[in-house]
Order: C-alpha cells, then structure tokens, then sequence
C-alpha cells in the first residue's frame, strides 16, 4: 500500500516537473546585467521582470545585480551577459578599444552624476560662480571629466579653485571641509539631501547639463553580434524593458513598484526610497511627453568630444555609428 | 635570494600574462576586455613615472607598517611566552581577534581617522600584525629544551637569556616568517589604499579599474610583484647575514 502511494506521489511529481519544462522550454533565456545594486535607480528593469513582461514576450530573463567591479560590456563580449546596462563613457571607451557593441537605449535623459552644495552658501548662477569653491571629485570617476569640462568652458584654472579627492565617505561633506560633493542625484543625492534637512539645512544641485555640458549615463547595450543575428529577440527583449520603465515610472503604479524594488533593495528606508524613486523619474522621464530610452544623439557627440578633449580615448571613434534606437 | 626572488616572479607574470593573451586570442576578445602586448607596452611608457612613485609610497607605508607589527609581535609574543595565567590570557587573546577579519574594520578606522597616512599605516600593520604573532608566539612558546636546561640548573637563565635561545634556535623560521608577511603587509597597504586612501599604488589601481583600464593594473601589479620581490629578498638576505654572523660571533654560544 505504502509503496503504492510512493510511486502516485512519484508520478505526480514526474508530471508537474514534465508540464513546467514544457511550458519553460519556448523561452528564450537571456542575461541582463545592470550596472548597479538593485535600488530605485533600476526601478524599470525590476519592474519588467516582476510583471512578467519579458515572460510575456516569450523570454526568461536573468536580471543581476551590478556593482562597481562588474562590467556588463565585458559580459558581452566574455558571453556571461546578453544585455547590459553601461554608462556612455564606458561604451565610448570599450569602442576606442576595439569592442564590438551596439547601444539600444538611453535610459537616463537627465545625468543623475550632479553636485551637491549647501543653500546658505551663494547658489550657482554662472561657471564662474565655482571660483574659490572647494569641489569634491572622484579622480578617475566619470565626475572628474565632467567637471575638468566645466573648468575648460569656464575658463578655470586649477588656482580658481580647490579640489579635493572624495570617495564613498560623506564626512568632509557633513564637516563643511569639502562645499560642492559629487553625488548622484538619485541615490546618494536623496540621501544627504534628507539627512541634511532633518538638521534644518537646505541644499542645492549642480547640475553641468544647466550649463551646456551634458554627459550621457547609463544606456541599454548589447554585442553587435546579438544584434546582427538575434533581431527578433533584441526587438522583443527591449519592447519589454521599456514597457517595464514606462510602467515603473508611470506615478499611478508607484506603491507597486516601491513594493517590488523593495523585495530586492537591502535598504529599510520606505520613505527614502520613495523619494529616490521620484527623482529617478525626473531623470528618466523628464516630461511627460518624453518617450522613455531615446537616444540624444548630440550629447552622446559631446560626450566623445569631451572624453577626446580629455584624452580618454586616443581618436574619435563615432559613437553615433553604433546608437540604434 | 635576491635574484632567485625576482627570476620567480618574472616567470609567473609571464606565465599569468600569457595565459591571458591566450585566452584574448582563442575568444577573439577586444582590447577593452583584455589589452593586447602593443597597448600593455604602450601604457607601460604612459604610466611608469607616475606608478613608480605610487608603487614607493606604498612601499614606504609597507616597511613601516611591517616594523610595527615585528615591534608589537614580539612585545605581545614574548609577554605572552609563558604558561603563567597572564601568558595564556594572551595567548587566548591573540588566537581570537585574529580570527575576525581585518579589512571589515577598514571603513570605520577610515571614517574615524579619515583618508590620510595613518589609515594606510594602521590597516598595513594590522593585517601584517596577526599572522606574525602567532608565529612569534608558537616560538617564544616551545622551550628548547636542550640548551635552556643547562641555563636552568646552573641558576643563569634570566628571560632575555630565553627570548635569545629561543630567537636563535628558530631564526630560519623567524626569518622566513617576517619575509613572508612583508608581502601581508604590502597587501595590507594595497587593500587600504583601494578602498579609500588618496595616494599609493592601490588608489592608482582603483582609478585605473574605474576606467576599465586592464593595461595599467597589469602594469602596477607588474611593478608591484618586482618591488615586494626585491623587498623580500632583501629581507632574506639580511636574515641569513644576521644568523652567520651571530653564530661566528658567539661562536657557538649564547
């Protein structure tokens, strides 16, 4: 009797186990690796698979986690990753160096990579206004391109101002040693904005696009090989991730995306991360007309002019050849 | 020593940079993922002055980092060298913190003493610090029973006369274990420096990593193997002049 059940138990098990690959066995798996910690910032990406977008356009994706070290280009090309999320100048680098990749979409239209300043110090009107300013760069960083930019257009030497070298630690910033902090807007921005008014301080941001220097951030990438052979399956792959933003950054849906970014983000903070959200929205989607992952083709131009100009890349390497929208 | 040090080294870079090209070559891999030989010579002349002085900054932290931690090693070993309640309190001690991981405290000594030298200094030696104590304790720990014996019975023994017995008996091991963890301690430097120091070889190689530039870490880690090889065999030469004139010396005795 005993093993009669067994083998029913057994055999039920077979069946389900059997029916699940069959309904599993259409898909198309992919790797999708972003570029940073799960968090508000990816906000569309967890969306979209949480909703079953991609499940719905026939694909099983794997979205991980990003992280400083990690580096979805070469992902691409190491074949670990399908998709990917990198930043312009990575792409632009990656590109002067041989690679052989396709940027599909531009998800920030707004650079989140601004400044952070206190309000009772004088705001920021003018280029100029940053002479005798103490200004915290991360050497190396894409911030000190941005900012080296900023000095050339202004016409500021490095005896207009200082500058002091900044890591992930806030305190020079909270000790007043160092006034304008690079942060990005969306993340570290919200934080030390709240965490600064709760101690009855206003801020300000400094943002280089207000001034005419715009860099491009974090864009959807693939290899030219995945676009070249598998078009149908970029075609599907990014109708689902942008329907996944568009609907994340939609402000009706907003307490169900907190909800799912939350079961990934590590951080307790509700309150917080709804504010990150909504500034995350203001740099995806700028306007509500504005459709979201749109390739600003000028300032990726700039972008490489301005990485050329400072000698990160040895010659131009015509990133507009490689934007496909 | 000293060559013989610095001929091993050159063999496994070149064996670790050409398993590298290997791999470039069979996954047709760009320059971004993994440079070629023209763009590592090309970074090679690029960055030598400025990683040279880097790869020194970090070295002077290192000597200095490994000179404390010996200092404190042997306080802490020879205190600790007795079977009295204090020596296994010591011991005890000892044993336990160097169970708790060293670059977990970073980020607060950091915070507490911001990104200066003596960040860089604290983390080098603390890194370099336990492993040395142990090994400095098991020796000042374990009598040698032979020679301590006629000390003993003939009412000579005092403690230095034991910490130089013991010292002596084991200078091989002293010696390899202090060139040892002169590598711990350049680690150490290294490892602080890459999480948030403002100078030294390791701040290069973050910025070089923020820039996925592969070329210039090789280069570092290339210049950083020649320097810590150099360092070691020096220490290993000096070892084996200390231990040959101390026996001529003495001829023979304590």
């Amino acid at each position: 009797m005993m093993k009669k059940q067994i083998f029913i138990l057994l055999g039920v098990f077979l069946f389900t186990a059997a029916l699940a690959a069959a309904s599993h066995a259409d898909e198309i798996e992919l790797n999708y690796r972003l570029k940073w910690l799960f968090n508000t910032s990816v906000a569309g990406d967890i969306y979209a698979d949480a909703k079953g977008y991609f499940k719905e356009a026939g694909l099983k994706v794997t979205v991980r986690e990003g992280s400083p070290e990690k580096n979805a280009i070469n992902e691409l090309e190491l074949g670990y990753a399908d998709f990917g999320v990198a930043s312009a100048d990575q792409v632009i680098r990656a590109l002067d160096k041989g690679a052989k990749i396709i940027v599909l979409a531009q998800l920030f239209q707004v650079n989140p990579m601004q400044w952070i300043y206190r309000a009772d110090q004088p705001e920021i009107k003018t280029l100029a206004d940053l002479k005798g300013r103490n200004i915290g760069i991360t050497f190396g960083g894409n911030d000190e391109t941005v900012m080296n930019t900023i000095f050339t257009k202004a016409g500021i030497t490095k005896k207009d101002i200082k500058i002091t070298g900044v890591r992930f630690d806030f305190t020079p910033f909270f000790k007043r040693e160092v006034e304008i902090w690079p942060v990005y807007r969306n993340s570290q921005g919200v934080i030390l904005k709240d965490k600064l008014e709760k101690e009855g301080e206003k801020v300000y941001f400094f943002n280089p696009a207000d001034f005419g220097v715009n860099f491009v951030a974090n864009s959807i990438i693939t290899s030219e090989k995945t676009w070249k052979s598998r078009s149908e399956v970029v075609k599907k792959f990014m109708a689902a991730l942008l329907k996944g933003w568009e609907a994340a950054m939609d402000p009706a849906n907003e307490p169900d995306v907190l909800i799912d970014v939350k079961k990934r983000d590590k951080d307790p903070n509700d309150e917080l991360r709804r504010l990150q959200l909504i500034a995350t929205r203001e740099l995806i989607k700028p306007s509500a007309s504005a459709k979201i992952g749109t390739i600003d083709v000028d300032a990726w131009k700039q972008t490489e002019t301005i990485m050329l100009n400072e000698k990160q890349i040895k010659q131009p390497v015509h990133v507009e050849k490689f934007l496909k929208n | 020593m000293l060559f013989r040090r610095i001929y091993q080294f050159l063999i496994v870079y070149s064996i670790g940079l050409l398993f590298l090209l290997l791999i470039k070559s069979v996954l047709s891999l760009s320059d971004y993922v993994i440079p070629g030989v023209g763009l590592i010579i090309e970074t090679f002349h690029n960055v030598f002055d400025t990683y040279f002085f880097d790869v020194m900054n970090t070295m002077s932290v290192t000597v200095l980092g490994q000179c404390v931690s010996i200092a404190m090693a042997f306080g802490v070993g020879i205190a600790g060298r007795r079977s009295s309640w204090m020596g296994s309190f010591i011991k005890v001690t000892a044993y336990n913190i160097q169970a708790y991981p060293i670059v977990a405290l970073a980020p607060i000594i950091f915070i507490l003493l911001g990104d200066g030298f003596l960040s860089r200094l604290l983390i080098a030696s603390m890194i370099c610090y336990f492993p040395l104590l142990l090994s400095v304790l098991g020796i000042m720990a374990t009598p040698v029973v032979d020679i301590e014996h006629f000390y003993i019975i003939t009412g000579r023994m005092r403690w230095q006369l034991e910490v130089k017995i013991r010292a002596f008996e084991n200078l091989s091991k002293l010696t390899t274990v202090i060139s040892g963890s002169a590598t711990l301690a350049m680690a150490g430097t290294i490892v602080a420096e890459f999480i948030a120091a403002n100078a030294g070889i390791g701040y290069s190689i973050r910025i070089a990593l923020y820039q996925s530039n592969l070329a210039g870490i090789l280069i570092a880690l290339f210049m950083i193997g020649i320097v810590i090889s150099i360092y070691q065999g020096c220490l290993e030469t000096l070892g084996e002049q200390i231990k040959t004139r101390w026996s001529v010396s003495k001829r023979g005795n304590i």
